[in-house]
C-alpha cells in the first residue's frame, strides 16, 4: 500500500464510521432475524422474571401484578432473615449438599480408573452404557425404584434378614436419611461422572506408560505415578465447579425421596422456597425475597468458583 | 507408522493377568448393584401380587401375568399421562430444537456488532435466573397456566445446549457457507440445507437431550397445571409412586397405601414403562452424546 493513501483513507473511515456501522449491521440483518427466535424466548421466560425480582421489594397485591405493586424497600428482607425456618433451611442446604458432594465426589474419579484399566474394550462398553444409563431417568422414577429396594420390606432389607442380619429403616428415619441421599446420589450419577474423567485419561499422551513400562513400573504405579498426575487438573475444576452449586443441588433428589417421618430433615432451601409459595402461605413478596437471596448466593458461589478454576489452570465453566 | 493407537495396541492390551480377572469381577458387581434393582422391579411388574408378598426378592416370577398392566390400563390415568408427554413432546421438540438451532448458527457465525452482547445475554440466564415465583407470575398475566403450553414453553431452550450446539457448528469448515453464499443462499437456507444435514451427531445429542428433560420433566408441570388429567407421566407417576407411599412401618401410612388403589405391581409396572423410551434411545445415542457434551463443555 502506498503510505500516501493512508492519510485521507483514514480521514474517511473517521467520517463514515456511524454510516460503516449501519451498514454492518444491515450487512447481517439475516442473521439478526436468526438470532430473534431466541432472543424473544429468552426476553419473555428468562428476563422479565428475572424482572419480576423487583417483587421482592415490593408489597405484592393480585390485583396491580408484579409491576403495578408498591415498593416496600428492604421490608421483606427483614422478615425473611428473622424467620428462623428459613436460616434453618439455608444450614441444612449446605451441611446436606457439601456431606453429600465431599462423600460422593471421588467415586466417578474411582470408577473412571477401574474401567480404563480394565482391557476389554467391548466390555468396557457395555459397563459404561450400565452405569451411565441412571443418570438418565428422573428421580421419580428413581425414587420408585429406591423405595422398592430399601423400604421397610423392600429388596435390601428382606436380604437382609434373611441372611440373619437386622434390618434398616432407609426411608422412614430422620438419621439414615443422609446416608440414604448420598448412596442413591452415587449409584444414579457415578457413571455420568466419570465421563468426564475417561475423556481427561485418554489424552494423556501413551509414550509416557510406554517409557515406565521400560522402566519397570507395574501398573498400579502407572495409576499413581501417570494417571492420577495428568488428570488433577480436571479433577480440580470439577471438584471447584461442583461446590457453584452447593446452594441449589438436589431438589428433585430430596423432594422424591422425603416423606412424613423426614420432614424436618428434608427442608432444604429449595424445598422451603416451594413450601412457603405454594402450600403454606402465598406471600409472593416473602418468597421471592427468599428466592432473590438464593439467586445471589448461588451465582456468587458459581462465579467465584468459575474464577478459582481458571487460576488453577482450567478452562472453567465460561470462556 | 507409530501412530497412538498402535502404541496403544502395543503396551495396554496384554496378558490376562490377576489384577485384570480382579478388576472384572469388580466391575461386574459394581454394574450388578445397578441392573438388580431395575430387574427386580421389572420382574414384580410381572408377578402376583401375593408371590411378591411371599417373596421380595423376586428375580424370576413363577407364574408371570399381566396383571398389573391390565390393571394400570384400566384405570387410566397413567395412559393420560403418556398422552399429555406425547403432546409436550410433538410441539416441543421441534419448538426447542429450532429456537436452539438458529440462535445457535447465528452465533456461530462472524463477527457481526452486538455478537458479544448477545452472547452474553444467553449466558448470563445459566448463572442467574428469576426463580419460580416471579416466572409464576409471568406465566400467569401472559394467561399460560393451566395449559400444555406452559410447560413446552419453558423447556423448549436451554443455554447450555444452545453452547453445546453453537460450538460444533464453529468447527464447520467456513468456505462451505461461503460457497453457498456465493451462489446466492441467504443464512436461513445455508442454515437448513447445509449446516443441518452436516450437524446430524450434534443433532442427535440434542434433541436426545430436550427429549430426555420434556419426559422427565414434572416440577413445572406441578407448579403451572391445575387440572388432574392435563399432568403429563412424570407427575402421575409421583402420584403413583411418591405420594401414596410413605413410612411402610407406620399404621396411618398402610392406609394411606391401601387408599391409593395402586398395587406393588402397578407402581413397578408403571416404573417400568416410563423408562421404556429412555431404554429405546439411550443406548444408540450415547456415543454421540458422550462426545457432544465433552467437546462442547469442557474443551471450549
Amino acid at each position: 500500500m502506498k503510505p500516501a493513501a493512508i492519510g485521507p483513507e483514514q480521514k474517511i473511515n473517521t467520517r463514515s464510521k456511524p454510516r460503516s456501522w449501519f451498514m454492518e449491521i444491515w450487512k447481517h440483518r439475516m442473521t439478526y432475524t436468526l438470532l430473534l427466535p431466541g432472543l424473544i424466548w429468552l426476553f419473555v421466560f428468562a428476563y422479565m422474571p428475572m424482572g419480576g425480582l423487583s417483587l421482592a421489594f415490593k408489597h405484592y397485591k393480585a390485583n396491580m401484578g408484579i409491576w403495578g405493586s408498591p415498593w416496600v424497600g428492604l421490608e421483606n428482607f427483614k422478615y425473611v432473615f428473622r424467620d428462623p425456618t428459613f436460616i434453618d433451611a439455608i444450614w441444612r442446604t449446605l451441611y446436606v449438599n457439601i456431606i453429600k458432594f465431599l462423600i460422593s465426589f471421588p467415586f466417578p474419579i474411582l470408577l473412571a480408573l477401574l474401567l480404563n484399566e480394565l482391557r476389554m474394550g467391548k466390555m468396557k462398553k457395555v459397563f459404561q452404557t450400565v452405569f451411565t444409563f441412571p443418570q438418565f431417568l428422573s428421580w421419580i422414577i428413581v425414587s420408585g425404584i429406591v423405595i422398592n429396594v430399601l423400604s421397610y420390606d423392600g429388596l435390601l432389607n428382606s436380604a437382609l434378614s434373611m441372611l440373619g442380619l437386622s434390618t434398616i429403616n432407609f426411608l422412614g428415619s430422620e438419621k439414615m436419611f443422609l446416608p440414604m441421599l448420598i448412596l442413591t446420589d452415587i449409584w444414579k450419577s457415578t457413571g455420568w461422572g466419570a465421563i468426564i474423567f475417561l475423556a481427561a485419561i485418554s489424552g494423556i499422551d501413551q509414550d509416557q506408560y510406554e517409557s515406565a513400562q521400560i522402566d519397570g513400573a507395574s501398573r498400579m504405579q502407572q495409576i499413581f505415578k501417570i494417571t492420577l498426575p495428568n488428570i488433577l487438573p480436571t479433577v480440580t475444576v470439577m471438584f471447584i465447579l461442583n461446590v457453584g452449586g452447593l446452594m441449589s443441588a438436589g431438589f428433585d433428589q430430596i423432594f422424591n425421596l422425603a416423606n412424613a417421618a423426614t420432614q424436618n430433615v428434608s427442608q432444604v432451601l429449595d424445598v422451603y422456597i416451594y413450601r412457603i409459595t405454594f402450600q403454606s402461605s402465598t406471600d409472593f413478596s416473602f418468597s421471592t425475597a427468599v428466592s432473590l437471596f438464593r439467586s445471589l448466593v448461588n451465582m456468587i458461589l458459581l462465579l467465584s468458583a468459575d474464577r478459582v478454576a481458571k487460576m488453577m489452570g482450567g478452562d472453567g465453566l465460561f470462556r | 507408522m507409530s501412530t497412538k493407537a498402535a502404541k496403544q495396541h502395543k503396551f495396554r492390551v496384554g496378558k490376562m493377568t490377576f489384577l485384570d480377572y480382579f478388576l472384572l469381577v469388580l466391575l461386574t458387581v459394581l454394574s450388578l448393584m445397578i441392573i438388580i434393582p431395575f430387574w427386580n422391579v421389572i420382574m414384580i411388574s410381572f408377578a402376583t401380587q401375593k408371590e411378591y408378598a411371599n417373596n421380595p426378592l423376586l428375580m424370576w416370577p413363577k407364574h408371570p401375568t399381566l396383571d398389573a398392566y391390565r390393571a394400570l390400563f384400566q384405570d387410566g390415568r397413567l395412559l393420560g399421562g403418556f398422552l399429555n408427554t406425547f403432546k409436550i413432546l410433538l410441539v416441543g421438540l421441534p419448538l426447542s430444537l429450532f429456537l436452539t438451532s438458529t440462535m445457535a448458527y447465528g452465533l456461530s457465525r462472524n463477527k457481526f456488532p452486538g455478537k458479544k452482547g448477545i452472547f452474553f445475554i444467553v449466558l448470563f440466564t445459566m448463572i442467574f435466573n428469576g426463580g419460580i415465583v416471579p416466572l409464576y407470575l409471568v406465566m400467569k398475566s401472559l394467561h399460560l397456566t393451566g395449559s400444555l403450553w406452559s410447560v413446552i414453553l419453558v423447556g423448549s431452550f436451554s443455554a447450555f445446549n444452545m453452547i453445546l450446539m453453537m460450538n460444533y457448528f464453529q468447527g464447520l469448515p467456513e468456505s462451505l457457507m461461503e460457497s453457498a453464499r456465493l451462489d446466492g443462499a441467504g443464512e436461513w437456507k445455508i442454515l437448513f440445507s447445509i449446516v443441518l444435514p452436516l450437524a446430524a451427531p450434534i443433532m442427535a445429542t440434542i434433541t436426545l437431550f430436550y427429549g430426555v428433560s420434556f419426559w422427565n420433566g414434572w416440577y413445572d408441570a406441578m407448579i403451572f397445571l391445575r387440572k388432574a388429567e392435563q399432568l403429563p407421566l412424570q407427575n402421575v407417576l409421583r402420584t403413583i409412586i411418591v405420594e401414596s407411599t410413605t413410612n411402610v412401618s407406620n399404621a396411618a401410612s398402610v392406609d394411606a397405601l391401601a387408599k391409593s388403589g395402586f398395587s406393588t405391581g402397578m407402581k413397578m409396572a408403571s416404573v417400568f414403562i416410563s423408562m421404556v423410551p429412555i431404554m429405546c434411545f439411550f443406548p444408540m445415542l450415547q456415543k454421540h452424546f458422550a462426545k457432544g457434551v465433552l467437546t462442547g463443555a469442557i474443551k471450549t
